[in-house]
């Protein structure tokens, strides 16, 4: 048998192993010792590059702590307070509960940086509300899954910091090009949801009162403020992505304890309604106590624990497919494609069905190195690429059969994962259309990068 | 020279200190062997010693990633406080955390293994019997035991070959790069001992009639 047949025969091997339920990372593992294997290589190449991607990545620290940021302003009560004022803005439309819930996945994805933090928080907080509210549950739970993908297109996000690591792009650049797409995406995502609710008569409206948006705003106030030091660090260069992150995780830190203190010291009682509040203390979160802090980090902790040896075993993984010449097959089948449209248009249905199958890392991990210089050849900006290989990527979390976020919104709601799928459709639709609208609109990407 | 040659030459170097010989000496074959019966022998080991006291069960790996978090955090937040209040910046305060990262996540994989939330498509396995479900756990714990092994060996090896370097962490004076890289196969070896572990609770589920296959979520829940 050739190598060749070995290596077909390693992939359906590793395939078949997925299918039946191994961790991805133990697939990745064992194709990757297959065909190190068949190739020749020695297994020492592994454990040196296991070791090498951290000790390199000084970027890629961004993703534990954007982790790391939003189970602070989760567990410190921001993340309620910017919950609440989505809701307020958007409670008197139909249906205005869902798709604050999607708002406040916009919000919540601007201080943190990671979909199922995103999908996590606002699907356990606002799901058993939606569904006191009247809202079919399936419908609930879909909304927190696919509110959760803006979680990495609208800045910070972990997975524009391992594209940018990759592929030696500006992190800071890309955070400011996924302003715009991601916004696009709530919009997106919020229209659907009006369409279904209004069909539905879903939802109890509420009445839409300045008093109410100013009071829930100014009880925001820390997230926005969180909001701004991340984006205006970014833009303005003052610190790199990481520092960003550092930077927001100590500001969280702060946040959280003097609101503690603040209300022991002022007894205040934090279960009351908005209306029942004066505007000082609308100013105060609940906020944590050092003893919180190791729980708090250790939830964070988790999370990178599953997706940064992932990360780590698909920087491998990409490095023996360039090795088997994956690269040359793929430029190959695309530039046979002929021009601009056609390449962009291959490209993402590759992204689109990988996006079904693995998680948004690998796939990110495996296919963008390949990917973008075919694009960059054909005359994409690489930045806006970036971006559409990226809500590609995010909409892979709610693609069955494997959609990470559909896994993260049937855990947290208790409805189970195909359950979920009937109306995860309509946000796949409203998403597939943002998509396409950002392939086609180069400036929704680069309007904010005159430079570029 | 024999396996049992070769690997006395490994222990007689780990024992001498001396790292240039540990590095030549772990290039043998019977590194593999060795790196095997570390992670069985020792696995098992640390896995009765978990067993006899379970706050080390509790809270072993917990402890590695909290710190090495909060280090992580700590470290950049006052890197950013020096340069723009004081005006100065320490030069490890890049190179320090990608090495706490690097740790963090290593035990935070061990940490994984044992909950058992590294992210799988589960939707098949629910669905089999208990045999056939009793077989994919097998198949996971023998899978993480190989990877163990692995990993052990090869991350022991990139450390000694560290050390006979003398490698320095980036931006510090004496602070030696092999004794961050020598967390890795102490990782791993904690994995062998969490595959032992969830073996063993395994084989007990299977036995008694009790649930196999619990979903897991990472983020969500708690």
């Amino acid at each position: 048998m050739t190598d060749g047949t070995f290596i077909t025969l390693i992939s359906i091997g590793a395939t078949f192993l997925f299918m039946l339920g191994v961790p991805v990372f133990l697939v990745i593992s064992s194709w990757v010792v297959g065909c190190s294997y068949v190739l020749g290589l020695t297994l020492d190449n592994m454990g040196a590059e296991l070791l090498n991607v951290f000790n390199k990545g000084f970027a890629l620290l961004a993703m534990p702590l954007f982790i790391l940021t939003g189970d602070l302003i989760n567990k410190s009560g921001i993340a309620r307070r910017l919950s609440d004022f989505a809701y307020a803005c958007l409670g008197w439309i139909r249906g205005g509960l869902a798709m604050a819930s999607l708002g406040a996945c916009g919000l919540f994805a601007a201080i943190s940086g990671s979909n199922s933090a995103t999908t996590a928080t606002i699907g356990s907080m606002l799901h058993p509300e939606m569904v006191k509210g009247g809202y079919d549950e399936r419908f609930s739970a879909a909304t927190a899954a696919a509110g959760g993908t803006v979680g990495i297109i609208i800045p910070p996000s972990i997975i524009f910091i391992v594209y940018g690591f990759l592929l030696n792009l500006p992190i800071s650049d890309l955070f400011v090009a996924g302003i715009i797409p991601g916004a696009l995406m709530v919009f997106g995502m919020q229209f659907a949801c009006w369409i279904i609710c209004r069909a539905n008569g879903w939802g109890h409206l509420i009445q839409l009162k300045l008093n109410r948006v100013l009071k829930t705003a100014f009880g925001a106030w820390l997230g926005f403020f969180a909001i701004g030091l991340v984006l205006w660090g970014i833009y303005t260069g003052k610190f790199s992505p990481t520092e960003a992150a550092g930077v927001t995780v100590g500001f969280c830190i702060i946040a959280g304890l003097l609101s503690w203190i603040a209300n022991k010291v002022l007894n205040m009682d934090m279960a009351r309604e908005w209306h029942e509040k004066s505007y000082a203390e609308m100013l105060v979160v609940e906020g944590f106590t050092f003893k919180d802090i190791p729980g708090i980090t250790m939830r964070s902790a988790q999370i990178t624990g599953v997706l940064a040896p992932l990360i780590a075993i698909s920087v491998v993984m990409q490095q023996i497919l360039s090795l088997l010449g994956a690269q040359v097959v793929i430029t190959d089948f695309l530039t046979s494609m002929g021009g601009y449209y056609p390449v962009l248009f291959a490209a993402m249905a590759i992204v689109f069905v990988s996006g079904m199958v693995l998680e948004s890392l690998p796939v990110t991990i495996i296919l963008a190195p390949i990917l973008a210089p075919i694009a960059a050849s054909v005359g994409v900006d690489p930045i806006h690429f970036a971006v559409i290989f990226l809500v590609g990527a995010s909409i892979g979390f709610i693609t069955p059969p494997y959609g990470l976020n559909l896994y993260v919104a049937s855990g947290v709601t208790g409805v189970p994962y195909f359950r979920l799928l009937r109306y995860t459709f309509v946000y796949l639709i409203a998403l597939i259309s943002v998509w396409f609208l950002v392939a086609l609109t180069p400036d929704l990407a680069l309007f904010l990068l005159p430079e570029r | 020279m024999s396996y049992f040659q070769d690997i006395s030459a490994i222990i007689s170097a780990v024992f001498s200190q001396d790292a240039w010989a540990l590095r030549n000496a772990m290039k043998s074959e019977a590194t593999w062997i060795l790196g095997i019966l570390i992670a069985l022998i020792g696995g098992w080991g640390i896995a009765m010693i978990y067993k006899r006291v379970p706050w080390l069960d509790r809270h072993l790996e917990r402890t590695f990633m909290v710190f090495s978090y909060l280090a992580i955090a700590l470290i950049i937040f006052w890197g950013v406080v020096d340069r723009f209040v004081f005006s100065n910046q320490q030069p490890w305060s890049t190179t320090i955390p990608p090495l706490l990262f690097m740790i963090m996540a290593w035990f935070g994989a061990t940490y994984n293994v044992r909950l058992r939330s590294h992210l799988s498509f589960s939707e098949f396995r629910s669905r089999m019997g208990r045999g056939a479900q009793f077989a994919c756990l097998c198949l996971d714990n023998f899978l993480w035991m190989a990877f163990s092994v692995i990993v052990i060996v090869t991350t022991a090896r990139a450390a000694a070959l560290s050390a006979s370097n003398f490698q320095i962490v980036l931006g510090t004076d004496n602070v030696m790069q092999w004794w961050f890289l020598a967390t890795a196969p102490f990782a791993f070896l904690l994995m062998a001992a969490r595959v032992i572990e969830n073996f063993l609770e395994d084989r007990v589920n299977y036995r008694e009639g009790n649930e196999l296959i619990k979903q897991a979520v990472i983020g969500g829940g708690d």
